[in-house]
């Protein structure tokens, strides 16, 4: 196991390092701050300070020469927008977005699991409920979801507030919209795989010998159906990890996902880079963390 | 078992819930909340001149010497931290300052904190946006005593205590990079700053003036305008000051202002076809301006014929709109073309994405309508950092001709804030060169009094009448949602900065 993960290790740190470059590059190719971050009245002078300041006038090679010593040294630079330690501003965010997916996953993963399953064992109206409901969860809009949901549980009923931090309530709708589109989307893969599962021929020894329902459900069919469904799971939480851009935006979500786009378009290169080394690092522990998961489930991936 | 962890987790769930809080708390009292449409990424005193900054520290935290008062019925030029100024013989400025008013960290303010200030601001070692208001000049300030300052301008300046109602002051100690603590000598001081949550101003104990009735404000940052609104309904905030027109549903909440941004098309006056008079008057008979209003834009919506507000000293009320005629716009094209113009050369309508609501249909109308008159207009959006490469010098080489829709503001009181840049053969963002308008620009730019605004109405008359220099379409209103607990009315000055100091309570 230990083989396995230096293994998965080097290849991250390779496919990270090439992800350095090639973010630093193109996001160059976009242009310089300088006409985004002064106002379109500023002077020449101005301008010309401005880029002498932040070193925009030193050819590309020598501006990514010092990037890379100063990320030798763990420093990512300053945001050129905050003023501050672009490292920090991203963290910050990041905080946010990771406590919003593992709330959200845990709550999917475990609701999704349930339903799918017994979808796929009781068959008839139930199932056929859930595949519904599913279906639409997968395709709903989340922004439309979410401005829906602030009509009726914030303004109309006045059960919740309309977006923002600061309690448990705050966290409700947010959740509660992103769940949707995950927990359409896995339930109908568990649903598809415990059918696969549920026909197969251990089952229907399980069965024969007498087994009760739970056992071949949970212990039996969905440890082998498993599979598939945590690949998913590790789809979903990757996007969700990269931020959840209109969530954040819609309930004020101070998040990693808009913060990425608004530095994209502000050409805010330090939180730029920071960003996609901060997610790229969780998105590789994830993978990390998935692959432990298929060693456990299934012993021929450990051997 | 499975059961009974079920249950407990359940217990839990409600355990938190109950006694984490019960609803989120609703502004009361004399404290308020305010949620603004941007980030506020620095709260640094020398770019509170940036409409999101300021709105949070412009005269809350960080003053001003002097202080233009923008209303919708006009404005003008009042004291704040200087009590009364006069021009020397020489033509400096001499600013006799406040006594007795003390910095939120307990210093004094005096001249030397004004000196640091504004040298600081101008500083080369950060990127302020002062300077933007001092280009093509250079201007000293002398300490002359305690409470005493000259600014001495070259050329002189006849406008310099109005630029410096741009300058906040801060204290002498501050370091010459951006700040993320302000300290002024506001009525409020910042008390707390959780970026990308909240900022809270406090007021301050003995500060000088009136004291403001609002004890603490709490600024929060929502970027949908749906949801700006639905905070004040419901109580979460008492002031959104950027709400959307389809929002603005409730008239006992919702109002209307006249927006300082002003939109038109920049024309390339060096370039065939747009290069004939004809051809740029054409344009502007071409496009039905009272159709946009109350359909695609506000109603309140102003049609312009300068750059800056009608409130503007400077403004001339003999412009006339030009009359929608595409009939005649069709003929002065077949003049040209009779000439040799090449009026069928495709020309190219260059707008911005997102930049104001539906800036997308408005274009599509204006193409619709320039195609019916005998334009051949092709029409393309862009990101802002594209469509500020066409915007500001140096513009793309060999583009052929093109009109660039774009949006100015000027709410600082002064047509010298728009049309250096706009219309000077040097100006940043002119796409032309007429050396009577440079004259005319210089001379009002010098001028002083009636004389000034004078010059700066014969300077719209030229341009708009004779030159046809570009086309003018509308002055915008916003919209912002006031809970009605609150007495406050949003102005032009609204755009730019939020003074606490001006809100009551019913």
């Amino acid at each position: 196991m230990l083989t396995f993960l230096r293994k998965r290790a080097v290849g991250s740190l390779i496919s990270l390092i090439g992800l350095v470059v090639l973010v630093f590059f193109l996001s160059r190719l976009t242009g310089d701050p300088t006409a985004l971050f002064l106002p379109v009245d500023a002077t020449v002078e101005m301008r010309e300070q401005f880029r002498a300041l932040h070193g925009l006038n030193d050819p590309l090679l020598v501006q990514f020469g010092h990037y890379v010593r100063d990320l030798l040294h763990l420093d990512f630079g300053d945001s050129l927008r905050k003023a501050r330690p672009a490292i920090e501003v991203v963290t910050e965010a990041f905080a946010w977005t990771l406590q919003l997916a593992l709330i959200t996953m845990s709550i999917v993963t475990i609701l999704a699991i349930i339903i799918g399953a017994l979808a796929a064992w009781r068959g008839g109206l139930f199932d056929r409920v859930a595949s519904i409901l599913s279906l639409i969860g997968a395709s709903a809009p989340d922004f439309w979801v979410a401005i829906v949901g602030i009509v009726i549980f914030s303004v109309s009923l006045g059960w919740l507030p309309t977006s923002g931090t600061g309690t448990v309530w705050h966290w409700i709708l947010p959740v509660a919209v992103l769940f949707i589109r995950p927990f359409g989307l896995i339930v109908q893969v568990v649903r598809g795989a415990m059918m696969t599962a549920l026909s197969s021929a251990y089952v229907k020894t399980a069965r024969a010998k007498g087994v009760r329902a739970r056992p071949i459900i949970f212990v039996h069919a969905l440890r082998n159906a498993m599979l598939p469904v945590i690949t998913v799971i590790g789809d979903q939480a990757a996007a969700l990890l990269n931020g959840a851009v209109v969530i954040e935006t819609i309930f004020g979500f101070p998040g990693v996902g808009k913060l990425m786009i608004d530095s994209i378009l502000q050409r805010d290169f330090n939180v730029v880079m920071a960003a996609i080394m901060v997610t790229a690092l969780a998105i590789f522990l994830m993978n990390v963390l998935i692959d432990i998961a298929y060693a456990l489930l299934d012993p021929r991936i450990r051997h | 078992m499975g059961k009974r962890i079920l249950a407990w987790g359940a217990a839990a769930i409600l355990a938190g819930l109950s006694t984490t809080a019960a609803m989120p708390a609703r502004a009361a009292g004399t404290d308020i909340r305010i949620v603004l449409p941007e980030d506020v990424d620095l709260l640094e005193p020398c770019m509170a001149t940036r409409s999101n900054i300021g709105r949070v520290i412009f005269q809350n935290v960080n003053e001003t010497l002097t202080e233009y008062q923008a209303r919708d019925d006009g404005g003008d030029l009042q004291p704040r931290l200087a009590e009364t100024w006069e021009q020397q013989p020489d033509g400096s400025w001499r600013f006799h300052l406040r006594q007795g008013v003390t910095f939120s960290d307990g210093s004094a303010f005096d001249a030397g904190d004004v000196k640091h200030s504004f040298d600081r601001a101008m500083s080369d070692q950060i990127s302020c946006e002062t300077p933007r208001y001092f280009g093509g000049m250079t201007v000293e300030a002398v300490v002359v005593d305690d409470h005493t300052i000259d600014f001495r301008a070259d050329p002189a300046q006849p406008i310099l205590p109005l630029l410096l109602s741009m300058v906040t002051i801060v204290p002498a100690e501050t370091p010459v990079e951006f700040v993320r603590d302000p300290v002024g000598t506001g009525p409020y001081a910042v008390s707390e700053w959780t970026p990308g949550q909240r900022i809270v101003l406090t007021r301050r104990e003995g500060c000088w003036g009136a004291e403001p009735q609002v004890t603490s404000a709490t600024y929060v940052v929502r970027p949908d305008p749906a949801v700006r609104a639905a905070m004040v309904q419901t109580g979460e905030a008492d002031l959104a000051p950027s709400i959307s027109l389809i929002d603005a549903t409730n008239p006992a909440t919702d109002f209307p202002y006249l927006d300082p941004e002003t939109v038109y098309l920049r024309l390339m006056h060096d370039v065939a076809p747009i290069n004939d008079v004809r051809v740029r008057k054409a344009l502007n008979m071409a496009i039905d301006r009272e159709a946009f209003i109350g359909t695609l834009l506000p109603e309140g919506a102003q049609l312009a014929v300068a750059l800056f507000p009608p409130t503007t000293a400077g403004s001339n009320p003999a412009v006339q709109v030009p009359a929608y005629d595409p009939e005649g716009a069709r003929q002065l094209l077949a003049e040209a073309k009779a000439d040799g113009v090449p009026v069928d050369t495709e020309i190219r309508l260059i707008a911005r994405t997102a930049q104001y609501p539906n800036v997308t249909e408005v274009m599509e109308a204006m193409q619709q309508m320039l195609t019916e008159a005998g334009f051949n207009v092709k029409l393309q959006f862009y990101e802002v950092a594209e469509h500020e490469s066409f915007y500001t010098k140096p513009y793309p080489k060999d583009q052929g001709p093109y009109m660039l829709a774009a949006m100015h503001d000027n709410s600082r009181g002064d047509p010298a804030f728009t049309m250096y840049f706009k219309y000077d053969s040097e100006g940043l963002q002119s796409g032309m060169a007429d050396p009577k308008a440079n004259d005319l620009i210089a001379r009002a730019s010098a001028a002083t009094g009636d004389e000034r605004v004078r010059l700066w109405q014969e300077l719209v008359a030229y341009l708009h009448d004779e030159v046809v220099a570009d086309v003018l379409l509308f002055h915008m209103v916003g919209y912002a949602r006031v809970a009605e607990r609150l007495d406050f009315r949003p102005s032009i000055a609204t755009n730019g900065q939020l003074q606490l100091s001006q809100i009551g309570f019913h």
